[in-house]
């Protein structure tokens, strides 16, 4: 409907109305500003080092040319990786989504027991660099592992296709649980209550009420573990076997035969994947109203207790938390024995080099993570505050802009920075700075897409409402907006810290002697087959995650923020 | 109250962030920066090593071969490091091919056999490790088979889906194998070896050292890898391992020093490699548990390797190795049709 009303206005009446948003904005000062802001970050630290790739893959000697992308398109093996990938991509997000919301709905909507432990085992995938759980996943379920063959005695091939699904389910999926529980607890009880009063049984409600209202979180959640997937580079390069995707072609073409020209051409190719799978989501999704929240006194759920529900359920998330727990014990059991797979006594030995060598590490990661953090989570709020709620020029270029930020392999995007911020005008290169942006750019992202589903619940009446009591854009924004939606702005912070200490691929190339980065360090071990000291250093990294969730729940707490507490 | 408790931690956060900004900016022109390529405790021990000798301060930054070309590329407009320390040299001839090395004649350099460095002194060799099998000797034992001591013995059936290998397109130690493999029996047989072979390889690794941590965690029966890796792997503790050099001869790597186009302190780098070159800091790489042979016909090599010194090595010829690169990955490819599976 909207859209055939737009399409009966005129250039020259679009020209018009763009006009009319600019002075509109000239009225609301703090708005302008953080449009501004928010398009000069976007600006110099996505679309410029985007613009520096496309460059990079167009250009021979200086000339302008596309051979590359012919060479891509001509080439069997590339056409088999790039289906690959996408078939990848799909069933891994098809699961990683199904899984995700499996835990949501379990936390949020029945009542089993041990919800606090299905609670952290949900986000625990995320406090690791992602080779950890590839490497686990060896180490349990390979040719030797501790499950298929000690135990059961299979010889397991994990390498390839369904190993690699596996690990990036496993990976993938918290972020998606993050989403879909926030969702999950902003719908209105009294929703699915009046429902139910009407003579709806429970699956009739959950098939009519709660999945469609969950649907836009739902394809987000799915929209996210795709692209991850699609851009994921640590598990492929472990656990791929002869299965190989675009990230790790693209890194063997560029590194591996220094042909940077054509792995920047593929990296484009994926770029458009990610971008289409986003323009179908929203053209499928977007347009659709999902309010659930109208700002009426709402009530504590009743929790199902129906166990033809509840046990299955159970069942599923207590199999996935075994699985996930038994592979994380494997760390602090790899940090302590002498020699993985040889000699299983007891050492402080990596510990203690840890601490000598890796201290550098540890502090640099911890202090450029901490950095990030409230940065990339403010960010991150305000530019989805702007996309859903406000009008301005340029409004679907941002949104489209920063969505990219995650599309791009992470290797690909360090060297965009690499190539554009080494020389004048501006000289990043070297600095903890660019580190930060780094950070904040590869984070931000997801947190936008939480508050975009999460904005899309809540009516903008209430807005509206205080708008015309007299407040303007800040004051709504930082009294209404931000109370409705905090538990998205902490599961924000929680994550861009995480993904600021496990971030691998996107800095490898802006590490510098003065500023390192934990996740290099493990890397590095893990290339040279040095298990004891790479799970001694993923021990500490998890510690000091652990220990900053820990801090930050209890300071949001302090501020007043109950995240148990419903609508 | 809420609120500004909020605000001052923004603050505070802000006010912390400033030196982040200043620090990294400030402090580059007055050290000498090395890309490491190699493992990170070589490289700590070097550039302390080289501090204590010359009152040089020295950093590194430790990446694979291929990440240190790749960075040296994007950062050629404006240096961030001056020196690459370690690394196959044939990733150093394309930097060189492509104008991103400085030449430098290090004085060190005249005793070092000329097939160890570039004649125009874009790199010099600091060590070379030699091609050959690693094996897991457990599964040796339990199916009755003998050490493969020849390139020939890889084809034995037993081996059916049980040798692993990296990928020649992304590992420089596999296209170093290729080329062996091509050089040793000649283009036509050698490439008739290759399809022979691929019928026992149960994966194509990306990483060259991918192979050697499989053997050693018992995913795979053998790999074929540079011997010095394995040594070390033996030297841990993995005792399991069992070595053999191809008795008809084999290729090797050589590990290079280089100095970067456009160095910001060209003259402290020189200095560095000079450094590397003398006995006293090739022979460091040993307390470490870097095994490789040395440059510098004055060094002590490391007792570990010393069963494998005599091996027969072949006429190695680099410069048509790297001209041939793509045509031989081409047809390398095809043959064993490394498309991926599923």
């Amino acid at each position: 409907m909207q859209e055939s009303q737009n399409a009966l206005y005129s250039e020259d009446s679009n020209f018009k109305r763009y006009f009319k948003q600019l002075k509109f904005s000239l009225r609301d000062p703090v708005l302008m500003v953080s449009v501004i802001s928010v398009t000069i970050i976007v600006a110099l630290f996505i679309v410029i080092p985007l613009f520096s790739i496309l460059r990079e893959s167009v250009e021979e000697s200086g000339k302008f040319t596309l051979q590359s992308y012919f060479a891509i398109f001509r080439s069997s093996y590339d056409l088999e990786i790039i289906w690959n990938t996408i078939k990848l991509g799909i069933v891994v997000a098809s699961l990683g989504t199904a899984v995700a919301f499996l835990f949501a709905y379990a936390t949020t909507y029945l009542k089993i027991p041990n919800k606090k432990f299905f609670k952290v085992l949900s986000i625990l995938p995320m406090i690791s660099p992602p080779f950890v759980i590839s490497l686990a996943a060896i180490l349990l379920f390979g040719r030797s592992g501790l499950i298929t063959y000690k135990l059961f005695g299979v010889r397991n091939d994990i390498y390839g296709f369904w190993g690699l699904a596996l690990t990036q389910v496993l990976s993938f999926f918290p972020i998606g649980y993050l989403m879909l529980t926030n969702l999950l607890q902003n719908i209105d009880p009294s929703v699915e209550e009046a429902a139910q009063a009407l003579g709806s049984n429970q699956s009739r409600v959950f098939r009519t009420v709660t999945i469609p209202l969950m649907l836009p979180g739902l394809a987000n959640a799915a929209l996210l573990i795709f692209i991850q997937s699609l851009a994921d580079f640590g598990n492929a390069i472990v656990i791929g076997g002869n299965f190989t995707t675009m990230a790790v072609q693209i890194y063997q073409q560029g590194i591996g035969s220094y042909d940077m020209q054509g792995a920047t051409a593929l990296a484009v190719v994926l770029l458009m994947i990610s971008v289409l799978a986003f323009y179908l989501q929203n053209s499928v999704i977007g347009k659709k109203s999902y309010i659930t929240v109208t700002g009426k006194a709402s009530k504590q759920r009743v929790l199902n207790a129906n166990k033809k529900v509840t046990i299955p359920v159970y069942v599923v998330c207590m199999a996935i938390s075994v699985t996930v727990v038994s592979m994380y014990l494997l760390v602090p059991y790899g940090a302590f024995v002498r020699l993985w797979g040889v000699d299983f006594s007891f050492t402080t030995r990596w510990i203690t080099y840890v601490f000598t060598i890796g201290m550098r590490y540890i502090k640099d990661t911890t202090v450029l993570a901490a950095m990030a953090t409230p940065i990339s989570a403010i960010m991150g709020i305000v530019a989805a505050y702007l996309i859903v709620r406000k009008e301005f020029p340029g409004k679907k270029a941002l949104e489209w802009s920063i969505l990219m930020a995650i599309a791009l392999p992470g290797t690909v995007l360090g060297l965009g920075y690499v190539l554009t911020y080494n020389t004048p005008p501006l000289i990043l290169t070297g600095t903890g700075f660019i580190l930060v942006v780094a950070l904040v750019i590869r984070s931000m992202p997801i947190g936008t897409r939480s508050a975009i589903a999460a904005l899309k619940q809540i009516d903008p009446s209430i807005e509206e409402a205080a708008s015309i009591c007299g407040a303007g854009s800040h004051k709504v924004f930082l009294s209404v907006t931000i109370p409705l939606i905090r538990p998205v702005f902490f599961s924000g912070l929680v994550y861009s810290f995480i993904r600021g200490m496990t971030l691998v691929s996107t800095i490898i190339f802006l590490v510098s002697a003065r500023w390192q980065m934990l996740t290099v360090a493990i890397m590095n071990q893990v290339d040279q087959g040095l298990y004891g000291a790479a799970n001694a250093y993923c021990l500490v990294l998890i510690a000091i995650v652990g220990g900053v969730m820990l801090l930050m729940s209890l300071f949001v707490r302090t501020l007043g923020i109950n995240l148990n507490e419903g609508y | 109250m809420k609120k500004s408790i909020a605000l001052l931690f923004i603050m505070v956060l802000i006010v912390a962030m400033t030196p982040v900004f200043a620090q990294g900016a400030q402090e580059r022109p007055q050290t000498l920066t090395v890309y490491v390529g190699l493992l990170e405790e070589h490289g700590a021990a070097i550039c302390q090593a080289f501090e204590k000798a010359t009152g040089i301060k020295t950093q590194y930054v430790r990446m694979s071969g291929g990440e240190i070309y790749a960075r040296i590329r994007a950062e050629s407009q404006n240096p961030q490091a001056s020196v690459w320390y370690g690394g196959g040299s044939l990733t150093f001839i394309e930097a060189d091919n492509n104008g991103l090395l400085e030449h430098y004649i290090s004085p060190n350099a005249a005793i070092i056999d000329d097939k160890f460095k570039d004649p125009n002194g874009a790199w010099t060799g600091i060590y070379s490790g030699y091609l050959g099998f690693y094996a897991d000797g457990d599964w040796l034992k339990r199916n009755n088979v003998e050490m493969p001591r020849t390139w020939n013995d890889l084809l034995n059936p037993v081996f059916r889906g049980e040798i692993v290998m990296a990928h020649p397109g992304s590992s420089s130690t596999a296209y170093n194998m290729l080329t062996t493999i091509l050089q040793l029996q000649g283009e036509e047989k050698g490439w008739e070896y290759l399809v022979r072979l691929n019928e026992n390889i149960r994966q194509y690794t990306k990483s060259g050292s991918a192979g050697g941590r499989m053997v050693q965690l018992r995913e795979t029966a053998l790999t074929i890898g540079y011997l010095h890796d394995a040594v070390a792997f033996k030297r841990e503790g993995y005792e399991h391992i069992v070595i053999a050099a191809p008795e008809d001869g084999t290729g090797y790597e050589i590990g290079a020093v280089g100095i970067i186009k456009g160095a910001p302190q060209l003259e402290a780098a020189k200095k560095f490699v000079d450094f590397v070159l003398t006995a006293e800091a090739q022979e460091i790489g040993q307390t470490v548990n870097a095994l490789q042979f040395l440059t510098n016909p004055n060094a002590r090599p490391p007792k570990e390797v010393e069963s494998i010194k005599d091996t027969k090595l072949i006429d190695q010829d680099d410069a048509w190795s790297g001209a041939n690169r793509s045509a031989f990955l081409n047809k390398f490819n095809q043959l064993t049709r490394t498309a991926p599976p599923n």
